[in-house]
């Protein structure tokens, strides 16, 4: 056999290992594989699992999926198409919305922009507790407070996806070359001048593929958005559910999966190339 | 000094016992008084934490002392607010050892940056710059050798033309003090040499007092009018280079000279690049 490295020679002594970390750190692995169990058979007790009914319901769902997608009611296309295209919509709308407005607010989050320390701690407080909001709360707010459609739905994507971007737009701020803005500062620029001239165009590029991402997740948001009343392809979801029709029911599934997954695949694209 | 009556006249840049203390407790600069006159080319020498940088970082106030006065053009800028901080800092150029461009903007772009504090915010804001500014842009571009590269992306370009666009950009300020933070450490010796003709060049046609840190002795030797000579943050020689011996340069650095002190290769200069000084008329 050829090796391409040499045998050491074996006759140097056996180096005397490093003492053993003590007991009482030996146990902590132990405490926390105890705790994630205590907390899974905790977590199944809440379920109330009936294994009886579920062999019952399984053979009624076989007949429910032979009609979503064996016997597929596709002169129900045109309604699906059209409430896919509102949803598209929604979420296009919120998602520009977001990537604007998150702007000033990563700014004002990101920790290296400001003197006071007050300021990015707040904005970051601001940040979080928006995020805190699932879309579907926020919808739900929204129906109450503008009246149920499509522009809720806006509202809800929109507000729920400042808090995702703007933290991120936050932290790619913070991760910004210092030297540039050394350059401009010592050349007499403003702090505005600074972040337009040296921050915006090394950072814009990213903001972008951030704002394609989150609008690849929020088409998939504006497709439930309508269960709740906020417009959408949802909202026909609902209906047929209501009815039992799982015919139509299965065109409309097949159809949003098939969206989600073009979406998917031409955003993935087009962040490679701002790359 | 000797010549100070002459020196107060023609002064533009004015130490007056300046130190400068780093909230960690370290003292860059002792005590530092010296006077610099337009036109002047200075070289600003020392071992690493001589307190060069923060020399250089205190004519434009990217470093704030902590005792004395500096005086730009007769204005103590210690005592100066952003605003008027920005003014005075519009008519100082500076370079540094890493370029400092804004890597995914275009050369233009970066040069168009030594605008900024000439023009009122709200116009910079929308990017569009007057025909006179961008005029002056190319003109710089064209004089540090490199307008095709115009329209391309800063972080294309190779060390050497990327510290030029940083000098089109620190020309385009139209500045009357020009600050070069270890220009050529990170250039190979060919091109140091280069960088270093352009910026005396320059000097010399713009009659800009130019305060340069090197640590190569030889470089000092060959290109400053006048040596500053640094030690532990104290002034420990302030004469020409032309006449500096290696005894000098082993006062200042208070150990023998050692071989990686010296740039060297001035020899192979034009010949290895191919291509000649920029500036050299």
């Amino acid at each position: 056999m050829i090796s391409a490295y040499p045998t050491p020679p074996n006759d140097r002594p056996v180096p005397t290992p490093p003492p053993k970390p003590a007991a009482s750190d030996r146990i902590i692995p132990v405490i926390y594989v105890t705790l994630t169990i205590v907390a899974l058979v905790w977590s199944l007790s809440g379920m109330d699992i009936s294994w009886g009914r579920i062999a019952t319901r399984s053979q009624q769902a076989t007949v429910y999926f032979r009609q979503m997608f064996l016997e597929t009611d596709w002169s129900y296309l045109p309604k699906t198409l059209k409430g896919l295209q509102e949803s598209f919509q929604i979420a296009a709308l919120g998602t520009f919305l977001a990537a604007i407005l998150a702007i000033p607010f990563g700014a004002l989050a990101a920790r290296n922009l400001s003197r006071l320390p007050v300021l990015p701690a707040f904005g970051k407080f601001f940040l979080n507790f928006i995020r805190a909001f699932p879309e579907l709360i926020l919808a739900i707010a929204f129906i109450k407070a503008i009246g149920p459609g499509a522009f809720a739905g806006v509202l809800a994507i929109g507000l729920h996806s400042i808090g995702m971007m703007g933290k991120l737009y936050a932290e790619r701020i913070e991760s910004v070359d210092k030297n540039a803005i050394e350059a401009l500062s010592a050349a007499g620029a403003s702090p505005l001048e600074i972040f337009r001239h040296a921050i915006l165009p090394e950072v814009l590029p990213d903001f972008l593929s951030f704002a394609l991402f989150r609008l690849d997740i929020n088409i998939r948001a504006a497709t439930v958005l309508g269960i709740v009343g906020a417009g959408g392809v949802g909202t026909l979801l609902e209906l047929q559910r209501r009815g039992n029709n799982w015919r139509t029911i299965g065109t409309i599934f097949i159809c949003i999966v098939i969206t989600v997954i073009i979406v998917d695949f031409i955003s993935a694209k087009l962040r490679a190339k701002l790359t | 000094m000797s010549n100070a009556t002459t020196a107060v006249n023609s002064s533009l840049v004015t130490f007056e016992n300046v130190s400068k203390t780093f909230p960690n407790g370290h003292r860059a600069l002792k005590n530092v008084s010296l006077t610099f006159a337009p036109g002047e080319f200075i070289a600003v020498v020392g071992l690493s934490g001589a307190g060069k940088s923060t020399l250089i970082r205190c004519v434009n106030r990217l470093v704030m002392p902590t005792e004395g006065r500096i005086l730009v053009n007769g204005k103590d800028i210690t005592g100066m607010g952003e605003g008027e901080l920005r003014t005075v800092r519009a008519r100082i150029g500076m370079i540094f050892q890493n370029y400092n461009l804004v890597r995914r903007s275009s050369v233009l772009r970066n040069v168009l940056a030594g605008r900024l504090a000439h023009l009122p915010t709200w116009r910079t804001l929308t990017g569009m710059f007057p025909a006179a500014d961008m005029e002056l842009a190319f003109r710089s571009l064209e004089r540090v050798g490199i307008p095709e590269k115009a329209y391309q992306r800063a972080d294309t370009l190779s060390g050497g033309q990327q510290q030029r666009v940083a000098i089109a950009r620190a020309l385009t300020q139209q500045p009357h003090i020009l600050l070069a933070d270890e220009p050529v450490a990170s250039l190979d010796p060919p091109t140091a040499h280069q960088v270093m003709r352009d910026l005396k060049n320059l000097s010399r046609e713009e009659n800009l007092l130019t305060l340069v840190n090197l640590h190569f002795i030889d470089m000092a030797q060959e290109y400053a009018d006048r040596v500053i000579g640094l030690r532990a943050g104290e002034v420990v020689f302030d004469g020409p280079g032309a006449g500096m011996t290696e005894a000098d340069f082993e006062a200042i650095y208070n150990r023998r000279i050692r071989p990686d002190d010296l740039r060297g290769a001035l020899d192979i200069v034009g010949e290895s690049t191919g291509e000649a000084s920029a500036l050299a008329r």
